[in-house]
């Protein structure tokens, strides 16, 4: 076994002006091409001592480190997308060498071409909505009989009663969020609504999603998002994304 | 929470970790009364006393929490997947 790897970063259907010049990857290697099948696969040669399966293992919980290589990764994939249909690999898929790659490219070639036609002249955007519980939250408790104890049971009940609702109705909300968001896209998808300590904000999030949308109805697609605001609710809008949701081949290195 | 070898950390996560567990079952106690007096399982006077005793012990909960200079977000759990012990206030 040779002590480098080939780093896999994205699949593209074969086209005339296909040289990553200059382009820099993880680690500060270049990057190149390998066609096979009529594909081309994007990739770099890592050394194993840092990309090996047990070196990983261990460089996956350096966060300084794990940061660096996906923006390297993400970087290239984005750099690929812009200018033709792209299917990105995961973070750190890692081969023995461009012979597997290629073996990867002639057995899943299929699979490959659907993705690549799906996603052609589209681009992936991402929504998250977080709701403001706070602003629906009364609490106000309607004067009861009764002594002090009875009163602090009550409070507690429409408390407990109106957060209740309150969710309920954010769940209603996430619901037609994604639906309407999904009918000026082509695909969607929902990932799981991350926390407050992934996402950063006090407000709970109610939509994770990705969706697929034609590059012409982009303006279309924002203008959308941003009626969406209110009511409590504060949607945010990123991207354009190489399209990472649609295109999930469970393509894994053998490095 | 994370229980240190360090005594004294241990002495403080510890506390903590008992005043989550006593704060749980002051709510789960607080739920049933809910229920049951939802379901007219109880009468005027339970209900008075039941609400009154655990107004105490929220009252005494909060006490303790600030002698141990606790705020009540300190007192639950991360499950992970399953989320936090107590509902989020």
């Amino acid at each position: 076994m040779s002590d480098t790897g080939t780093y896999l970063y994205a699949v593209t259907g074969e086209t005339s002006s296909a040289s990553p010049e200059g382009l820099v990857g993880v680690a500060g290697t270049a990057v190149r091409t390998i066609p096979c099948a009529g594909l081309v696969a994007y990739v770099s040669t890592v050394p194993l001592d840092e990309f090996g399966a047990e070196p990983l293992r261990r460089s996956m919980e350096n966060l300084e480190w794990l940061g660096e290589t996906a923006g390297a990764h993400h970087n290239v994939v984005e750099e690929v997308a812009e200018e033709r249909p792209t299917a990105p690999v995961r973070l750190v898929t890692v081969y023995r060498g461009d012979e597997s790659v290629r073996k990867l490219l002639r057995e899943r070639h299929d699979d490959f071409l659907d993705v690549l036609a799906q996603i052609a002249g589209r681009r992936e955007w991402g929504v998250k909505a977080y709701i403001d519980l706070a602003a629906a939250d009364s609490g106000a408790a309607a004067p009861s009989a009764g002594g002090p104890g009875t009163a602090y049971l009550k409070k507690r009940q429409a408390g407990l009663r109106s957060r209740e609702e309150a969710w309920r109705s954010a769940a209603a909300r996430a619901e037609q969020l994604h639906d309407t968001l999904s009918s000026v896209a082509v695909a969607s998808h929902r990932h799981r609504a991350q926390d407050p300590e992934l996402s950063g904000r006090k407000e709970p999030m109610i939509l994770n999603g990705a969706y697929l949308v034609e590059r012409d109805r982009r303006e279309e697609f924002t203008r959308v998002v941003e009626e969406l605001r209110g009511e409590g609710v504060d949607v945010e809008l990123t991207g354009p994304w190489a399209p990472y949701s649609f295109t999930d081949l469970e393509v894994r290195g053998d490095g | 929470m994370r229980i240190q070898s360090d005594p004294e950390a241990m002495e403080r996560d510890l506390s903590r970790l008992v005043l989550t567990l006593v704060e749980l079952v002051r709510q789960l106690v607080e739920r049933q009364a809910l229920r049951r007096m939802e379901q007219s399982d109880l009468t005027d006077d339970q209900i008075e006393t039941l609400g009154l005793t655990l107004m105490k012990l929220e009252e005494a909960m909060t006490e303790v929490c600030e002698r141990f200079g606790l705020s009540p977000s300190d007192l639950n759990l991360d499950l992970g997947p399953l989320g936090t012990l107590l509902p989020e206030s």
